[in-house]
C-alpha cells in the first residue's frame, strides 16, 4: 500500500496531507510568536526600569516590511503563474522573492552591527549614557582594548582544577611579558620538582594539572576505600543502631565511625598523595600590568589605585593595584529617566537628583543639559495651548539628533529660536540611517572612571530586557526567514523536473512553502509596530 | 501525469532496503516506534539508576556509596563529583535535576507517545504509513541528539544541570555560571537538547494529526476509532500546542546564559558566593515558571493519555465485551485536552504570583479532575460483569486502575491554593505524582507491551516470568511511594539530600522544634530506599522476558491471538512493509464484543457484515 | 478546490490591491507613530496609540491571512486546526498581562 493524499485532496477533509501537516506547523508557530510576545508584554508591563520607548531608528524597520510585504505578493503570483503553468513567469517571480528575503537579512545585519557597536552605561546613580567607546589611556589605535580591567598584578594564583585553555592562551603572553614565575618550590608526586622562580608556562600548569588531578583521584579512592571498611567493621557491633543514635555515652554512631576513619587514615598515611591545587606566580621585579576582559571576571576594587583583586571565571586570582580601567566615551544619548524613578522611589527631588548627578559635572554635558532644559520649557509652552505636556522621555532623555544637531549652536541663539526651528536643526533619518554616525560627527568624550560604572554593555540582549526580546524576536524572525528562503529556493532551483513530470504536485508544494512564507512575512507585521513604533 | 507518478512509486518498492535502511535509518513507522522504544526503555533504566544512587544519600547520608553504585563513575569523577564516597549536595541536584529530565522527557513521553503511538496508530486507523514517514525519522533522531547532548554532559567539567527537572532561574541562571564557556556546560546543553527534543516532539505530533485526520481506512469514521487513536490525537495537539511556549522559555535561557541578557533575571540579583550578578536585571523568575508550566501541565497528560489509552484498549478485550461508555470517554479526553491548557499555574502558587490568577487556576484545576475521573470510571466499570482473563496485559491493566487512581486523587488536596501552602515542595508532592508516573503510567505500557508483543513478535511473552516482575513491582512501588506521603505531611522537602539529616534532633528544648518531626519519620527512608532497590531487581524478569520470548516463547496461533476486534490485528504477524495485505475497511467500532450477529464472541472491525442491513 | 485557472486569473488583480493596501497601512501606521497632530491621546506613546498601531496590524495580518493565504475560502478543518493555536495563543498573552494583578488594587495593570 502507498500512503494516500499526497496530491490530490481526500474527499471528507477536502484537504491533502501536506496542507493539513503546514496549517499545524503554522499553529504551532502561532504558540511560539504567541509564546515570545506574552514574554515582551509581560517584561513590559512588570518593567522595574524606564521602558525604551521608540529607540530604534524606524527607516530600516519601514524598509524591511515593504520587502517583505512586496516578496510575499510575488510568491502569491509565483504559486499563481504555476498554476497556470507558466515555468517563466514562476521563476522570475520566486528569483524575486528570494532576493527580498536576502534583502531583509542584509538591511537586517546592518541594524545589529550598528547596535553593537553602541555602547551603554549606566552609571552608579542610574543615569545612562550611549556612545561609542574610545580605546583606553587616549590610544588612537582603534583595534586596542576599549573597556577592559587593567591591573598591575603582584601575584598570579591559578586554579589547576579550573584553569582555562583559552584564558591562558590571551592571559599567558602578558604574564611572560611580566616575568611571572613561581613563587615556591613545587614537588610533584611523579618526582619531577620546580623550583622556586620557574618561568611561567603551559607546560608547567599542564603537567602540575595532570598530577593534581591524578593524586585527588588516588586519594578519594582510599578515602572511599576506609570510609567502606570504618561502617563495615563497626555497624554489626551496634545492631539496629541508626547513624543518628548514640551509641557510645552521648557519640552517635557516625561520630564513632568517622573517628575511626581517622585512625584508618592516620594507618594509610603513606598511601596519600600530596595535592597542590593551587600554583601561586609572581613578578621577577614589581609588578606587572595585565589586561582582561570585563565579562572574564570581578575586580574587588575598581577604582584606580585602589589594592584588590581580579578573579576570573576560571578562578585565577590576580592580586595587585587596580591601574586605569576606565571607559573613555564619545556620547551621543542620555537618559535621567532611571535616575528619576530611584530619586522618586526615595522620595528626592528629581530635578535635585539631576543637578547633582555625576554627569552633569562635565562641563560639555552640563551644557548640553541646559540647552535641553531651554528646549523642554519652550515645549512646555508649545504644548499648554493643547492641554497636553511633555513627557518623561522629552524632559529627561537626550537623543544623538539634539546633540548633532544643537552642537554649533550657542545658548543665546537658542533661547531667541522657536521650537520648531530647533527641530530643524536636527539631522533627519537619513543622516542616521541605523543610528548615530560617529565618523561623521564628533560627539563630546566623558572619561567615565570604573568605579561610576554600575553596568555597561553595547546595545546587545545584555543591556536591558526590551533589547533582549528585540534580538530574540526578530532573530528567530530572521531564521525564519531564512528557512523559507531556502525551501523555496530549493524549489525555484530544483523544481524543474517535478514542473515536467507533476505539475499539480509542484504547485501544492509551492502554496504550503508560500504559506509559511505568509505567515513570516504575518509574524513581521506585528513585529515592525510593536519593537519599532512603540 | 498519474502514470508517472506510479511508475515512480514501482520503482521504490523493488528496492530492497539494506540493513542500515531498514533498521537505522528506517521511515516505516513500525522500525520508528521500536528504536523509540529500546531507546526510552534504555534511558528509563539510566534514570533509575540515577535515583537508585540518590536514594542511598537519602537513606545513609554518612556512608559511602556502595561498590555496586558507584561502579559506573570513573576515579577522576569520583575526585570531583564525591566527598569520602558520599553524594555531596550539588551532585545530588544534578543526579534529581537528570533522573527527572530523563524519565519525564527522555522516557515516557518516547514510550508513550512515540514508541506506543508511532506503532499502534497507522495500524489501528488501517493506514500504509505514517503521513510524513521522513519527518518520522527525523523526529526520532532529533530526540536521540537531544537525548544524548543532555546525558554526555555528565562527563563535562561543569557536570550534567543541576537545577531540578524544571531548571528555574535564578537558580539555573547561577548554576555552572563560574565556567568560561558557557556553551560546554552542563545547563546550556540541558537546554539545548531540551530545544532539540521539542522540535523532535513538534515533527511527531504535526504527523500525528495529519495521520489520523487524513489517513484513516474506509469505513473508519470519527466515532469508529479506537479510544487509543483519540488519545493519540489529543496528545498530539497538546504537544503541538503546549511546547512551543516552552522552546521559547529555552531559547530564552540559552540567551540569558550566552549573550548575559536578563530575560527572567530580577534587578539587583545577589548570590552569596558570586555576588551580584553581572546581568541588567529588569526581567522576572516568574515569566520563566509561566512558560515552563505552560508545556509543563498538558506534559502530565502527555504523559498519561497513552498509557490510558493502552489500558482501554486492553480491558475490553480481556473482559469479552465493549468499552463502557466509549463516547463519554471520547468527550471525557476532548474536554480534559482543551483544559489542560489553562490549569498550569497551580505549580506556581507559592511564587508570589497575583491572588487573580491563582483563584482562576484553582477554580480549572478542579475542573479538570472531572474528565479524569469519567476516564477513569467508564474503566472501571467496563470490567462489571465481564469474562475477565487474567492474561499477562490484563494484570497490569488491572494494577493501573487503583494505582492510578491514589496517584489522581492525592492530587486534588494540591489543587488548592491554601492545602498547597503546607504541601507545595515536600515529600507528598513526590509521591503524588510518582503514584501517578510509576505504578499507574509504567504499568499501563508494561501492559501495552505484553498486549502488543505478539503482534510485533508472534510470540507471546512468559506468563511466569510475568507473575515474577508483576507481584513484586506492585508490592514495591507502594511500600517506595507510600511513605513519601507520610513524610511529606509531616515537611520532609523534596530537595533534602541527606533526607532530612541536618535538621535531625530529638532534643524538645532544641530550637528546631521542626526536627522532632523528622526523628519520628526518618526511618521511613530506609524502608523506601530498600523498597527501590528491590524494585530494579524486580525489573530482572521482565528484561530477560522480552529477550528470552523473543526466541522461546510460545508461538501465536493466529494473526489476531487475543481475538480482538481493532484493525490492527488484520494485518500479518509481524507486519510488513505497508502494513496490510489488501485494503482494510472499517465496518463497526472498535469493541464490538459478544455481539449476537456471529457465532464467535467478537465481531472484529475489518470482518464483511454478515446482516447485509449493517453495512454503511 | 476553486483553485481552476480560470478563478485564479481573476484573484492576480486582486492580489495585488491588497499588496497596495499593506504598503498604504504600513505607511499609516509609522505617520501615526511618527507626527504631532496624528498623535491621539497624551503626547508621546501611550495605551491609546498602542491599540491603534495594533488595530492597523491586525487589519493587515487579517489581509494577508484571508487573501494570500487563502484562508477566505477554506476548508472547515483547517479553520478549527488554525484557530485553536490562536485561541491558545491569546490565552497566554492575557494570562501574562494579568501576572500579578489583584482584585484588590487593580492598579497593576490598569495604573501604568
Amino acid at each position: 500500500m502507498e500512503i494516500p493524499f499526497v496530491v490530490e485532496p481526500r474527499k471528507d477533509t477536502g484537504l491533502n496531507n501536506s496542507k493539513i501537516g503546514i496549517w499545524l506547523f503554522l499553529a504551532s508557530e502561532v504558540m511560539l510568536f504567541g509564546g515570545l510576545f506574552s514574554g515582551y508584554i509581560f517584561l513590559r508591563i512588570y518593567a522595574d526600569y524606564p521602558w525604551p520607548e521608540r529607540t530604534l531608528p524606524v527607516l530600516p524597520g519601514l524598509i524591511n516590511t515593504f520587502i517583505l510585504i512586496g516578496s510575499s505578493v510575488t510568491v502569491v503570483f509565483a504559486w499563481v503563474s504555476l498554476k497556470l503553468g507558466q515555468w517563466r513567469k514562476f521563476q522570475v517571480y520566486m528569483a524575486i522573492t528570494i532576493v527580498c528575503a536576502a534583502l531583509f537579512m542584509v538591511l537586517k545585519g546592518i541594524e545589529y552591527n550598528a547596535k553593537f557597536a553602541h555602547q551603554a552605561i549606566r552609571l552608579d546613580d542610574y543615569t545612562v549614557v550611549e556612545g561609542h567607546a574610545h580605546p583606553q589611556g587616549g590610544s588612537h589605535d582603534y583595534h586596542a582594548p576599549k573597556k577592559n580591567f587593567n591591573i598591575s598584578a603582584e601575584s598570579v594564583q591559578i586554579n589547576l582544577s579550573r584553569v582555562d585553555d583559552a584564558y591562558y592562551e590571551v592571559m599567558g603572553k602578558q604574564y611572560a611579558d611580566g616575568g611571572m614565575v613561581l613563587a615556591s618550590k613545587l614537588t610533584l608526586n611523579d618526582g619531577d620538582v620546580f623550583e622556586k622562580g620557574t618561568a611561567i608556562s603551559k607546560e608547567l600548569i599542564d603537567q602540575a594539572k595532570v598530577d593534581y588531578l591524578a593524586a585527588a583521584a588516588n586519594n578519594s579512592e582510599i578515602d572511599i576505600e576506609l570510609g567502606r571498611e570504618a561502617w563495615a567493621a563497626l555497624k554489626p557491633k551496634f545492631p539496629g543502631k541508626r547513624y543518628y543514635e548514640a551509641v557510645e555515652g552521648s557519640k552517635t554512631l557516625s561520630e564513632v565511625v568517622s573517628a575511626y576513619t581517622k585512625e584508618l587514615k592516620k594507618q594509610r598515611k603513606e598511601d596519600y598523595q600530596t595535592t597542590t591545587p593551587n600554583l601561586t606566580f609572581v613578578p621577577n621585579t614589581g609588578s606587572a600590568s595585565i589586561t582582561v576582559n570585563p565579562y572574564w571576571g570581578k575586580l574587588s576594587n575598581p577604582k584606580e589605585g585602589d589594592k584588590g583583586t581580579l578573579k576570573l571565571k576560571d578562578e585565577t586570582l590576580i592580586s595587585g593595584v587596580t591601574a586605569d580601567s576606565s571607559i573613555a566615551l564619545a556620547i551621543d544619548g542620555i537618559d535621567f529617566r532611571h535616575t528619576v524613578m530611584k530619586a522618586e522611589e526615595k522620595g528626592i527631588d528629581p530635578a535635585a537628583a539631576v543637578a547633582n548627578s555625576w554627569l552633569l559635572k562635565d562641563e560639555k554635558i552640563n551644557k548640553i543639559w541646559k540647552k535641553h532644559e531651554l528646549i523642554t520649557s519652550k515645549l512646555k509652552v508649545l504644548l499648554e495651548e493643547d492641554d497636553r505636556e511633555p513627557t518623561e522621555n522629552d524632559i529627561y532623555r537626550i537623543n544623538w539628533q539634539e546633540i548633532a544637531g544643537l552642537q554649533e549652536t550657542d545658548i543665546a541663539d537658542l533661547e531667541a529660536m522657536d521650537y520648531h526651528d530647533i527641530l530643524a536643526l536636527y539631522p533627519g533619518d537619513i543622516e542616521g540611517f541605523a543610528g548615530p554616525d560617529h565618523k561623521k560627527i564628533h560627539y563630546p568624550e566623558v572619561i567615565v572612571p570604573r568605579e561610576q560604572v554600575r553596568f555597561e554593555s553595547v546595545f546587545s540582549p545584555r543591556w536591558n530586557t526590551y533589547y533582549a526580546t528585540y534580538f530574540t524576536i526578530t532573530g528567530l524572525h530572521g531564521l525564519h526567514v531564512i528557512a523559507g528562503a531556502l525551501v523555496l529556493a530549493y524549489y525555484l532551483f530544483f523544481g524543474r523536473k517535478m514542473f515536467e513530470q507533476r505539475p499539480e504536485w509542484l504547485a501544492n508544494r509551492v502554496e504550503v512553502g508560500g504559506l509559511f512564507w505568509h505567515f513570516v512575512d504575518l509574524v513581521w507585521i506585528f513585529l515592525f509596530p510593536i519593537l519599532y513604533l512603540m | 501525469m498519474s502514470d508517472n507518478h506510479d511508475n515512480h512509486d514501482d520503482h521504490h518498492d523493488h528496492h530492497n532496503p539494506g540493513f542500515i535502511q531498514k533498521y537505522i535509518f528506517s521511515t516505516d513507522h513500525k522500525t520508528i516506534g521500536l528504536q523509540y522504544g529500546l531507546t526510552a526503555m534504555l534511558f528509563l533504566l539510566f534514570g533509575f539508576y540515577l535515583m537508585m544512587v540518590m536514594r542511598w544519600s537519602i537513606a545513609y547520608p554518612n556512608e559511602p556509596l556502595p561498590a555496586w553504585m558507584s561502579w559506573l563513575f570513573t576515579e577522576d569523577w569520583k575526585a570531583q563529583w564525591l566527598t569520602e564516597g558520599k553524594l555531596p549536595g550539588e551532585t545530588y541536584n544534578m543526579f534529581g535535576a537528570m533522573h527527572g529530565t530523563i524519565m519525564v522527557f527522555l522516557g515516557i513521553v518516547p514510550l508513550g507517545f512515540g514508541a506506543f503511538g508511532n506503532y499502534v496508530t497507522p495500524l489501528q486507523i488501517g493506514a500504509p504509513d505514517m503521513a510524513f514517514p521522513k519527518l518520522n525519522m527525523v523526529s526520532y533522531y532529533l530526540y536521540l541528539i537531544g537525548g544524548i547532548m543532555m546525558c554526555g554532559s555528565f562527563f563535562m567539567e561543569s557536570g550534567a544541570a543541576k537545577s531540578g527537572w524544571t531548571n528555574y532561574p535564578p537558580l539555573s541562571f547561577f548554576a555552572d555560571a563560574q565556567y568560561p564557556h558557557q556553551f560546554w556546560t552542563g545547563q546550556t546543553q540541558w537546554l539545548m537538547g531540551l530545544v532539540m527534543l521539542i522540535s523532535s516532539s513538534l515533527l511527531g505530533s504535526v504527523n500525528f494529526i495529519t495521520t489520523i485526520i487524513n489517513l484513516r481506512a474506509k469505513g473508519m469514521t470519527w466515532m469508529r476509532l479506537p479510544f487509543f487513536v483519540w488519545a493519540m490525537l489529543v496528545t498530539g495537539f497538546l504537544l503541538l500546542l503546549s511546547f512551543p511556549p516552552l522552546e521559547v522559555a529555552g531559547i530564552m535561557q540559552v540567551v540569558d546564559r550566552m549573550f548575559g541578557s536578563s530575560f527572567f533575571q530580577p534587578s539587583g540579583l545577589y548570590h552569596q558566593q558570586i555576588g551580584l550578578a553581572d546581568a541588567s536585571g529588569g526581567g522576572s523568575p516568574l515569566l520563566y515558571q509561566h512558560l515552563f508550566w505552560f508545556l509543563g501541565h498538558p506534559e502530565v497528560y502527555v504523559l498519561l493519555l497513552p498509557a490510558i489509552a493502552c489500558v482501554a484498549e486492553i480491558i475490553p478485550v480481556n473482559t469479552r465485551r465493549p468499552i463502557w461508555g466509549y463516547k463519554s470517554m471520547v468527550y471525557g479526553v476532548l474536554v480534559l485536552g482543551f483544559l489542560s491548557f489553562i490549569v498550569w499555574a497551580h505549580h506556581m502558587y507559592m511564587t508570589g504570583m497575583g491572588p487573580a490568577i491563582s483563584t482562576f487556576f484553582q477554580t480549572t484545576t478542579t475542573l479538570i479532575s472531572i474528565p479524569s475521573v469519567i476516564l477513569l470510571t467508564c474503566l472501571l466499570i467496563s470490567l462489571w460483569g465481564g469474562s475477565i482473563k487474567f492474561t499477562p496485559p490484563m494484570m497490569w491493566a488491572c494494577a493501573f486502575l487503583p494505582m492510578f487512581g491514589i496517584g489522581g486523587l492525592t492530587g486534588l488536596p494540591l489543587a488548592f491554593n491554601l492545602v498547597d501552602l503546607h504541601l507545595h515542595d515536600t515529600y507528598y508532592v513526590i509521591g503524588h505524582f510518582h503514584y501517578v508516573v510509576a505504578p499507574g503510567i509504567l504499568f499501563g505500557f508494561f501492559a501495552g507491551i505484553h498486549h502488543w508483543y505478539p503482534k510485533i513478535t508472534g510470540r507471546y511473552t512468559s506468563r511466569t516470568l510475568n507473575q515474577l516482575h508483576f507481584w513484586p513491582s506492585l508490592i514495591l512501588m507502594n511500600t517506595l511511594f507510600f511513605p513519601m506521603l507520610i513524610q511529606g505531611m509531616a515537611g520532609f522537602h523534596r530537595r533534602w539530600y541527606n533526607g532530612g539529616d541536618a535538621y535531625l534532633t530529638t532534643d524538645p528544648d532544641s530550637a528546631n522544634v521542626f526536627g522532632k518531626t523528622i526523628a519520628e519519620y526518618i526511618d521511613l527512608n530506609v524502608m523506601m530506599s530498600w523498597s527501590a532497590w528491590l524494585l530494579c531487581v524486580a525489573q530482572i524478569p521482565f528484561i530477560i522476558n522480552i529477550f528470552v520470548s523473543l526466541k522461546m516463547g510460545k508461538k501465536v496461533e493466529s494473526d489476531n491471538p487475543w481475538d480482538a476486534c481493532s484493525l490492527e490485528w488484520a494485518t500479518p504477524t509481524p507486519p510488513g512493509h505497508g502494513n496490510f495485505l489488501e485494503e482494510p475497511v472499517a465496518y463497526r467500532g472498535p469493541y464490538e464484543y459478544a455481539r449476537p450477529e456471529v457465532d464467535e464472541d467478537f465481531y472484529a472491525q475489518w470482518r464483511k457484515p454478515v446482516d447485509k442491513t449493517e453495512e454503511g | 478546490m476553486a483553485d481552476s485557472p480560470e478563478a485564479i486569473k481573476k484573484h492576480i488583480k486582486l492580489y495585488t490591491l491588497i499588496g497596495a493596501v499593506l504598503f498604504v497601512c504600513t505607511l499609516l501606521t509609522v505617520a501615526v507613530a511618527k507626527f504631532e497632530f496624528l498623535d491621539f491621546g497624551q503626547r508621546g506613546f501611550d495605551s491609546v496609540d498602542a491599540i491603534i498601531g495594533l488595530l492597523i496590524a491586525t487589519f493587515k495580518a487579517t489581509l494577508v491571512a484571508l487573501i494570500f493565504m487563502h484562508l477566505n475560502h477554506e476548508k472547515k478543518m483547517v479553520y478549527w486546526l488554525f484557530g485553536m493555536g490562536l485561541f491558545f495563543a491569546f490565552c497566554l498573552m492575557a494570562i501574562f498581562a494579568f501576572a500579578f494583578s489583584d482584585p484588590i488594587e487593580f492598579q497593576a495593570f490598569f495604573g501604568r
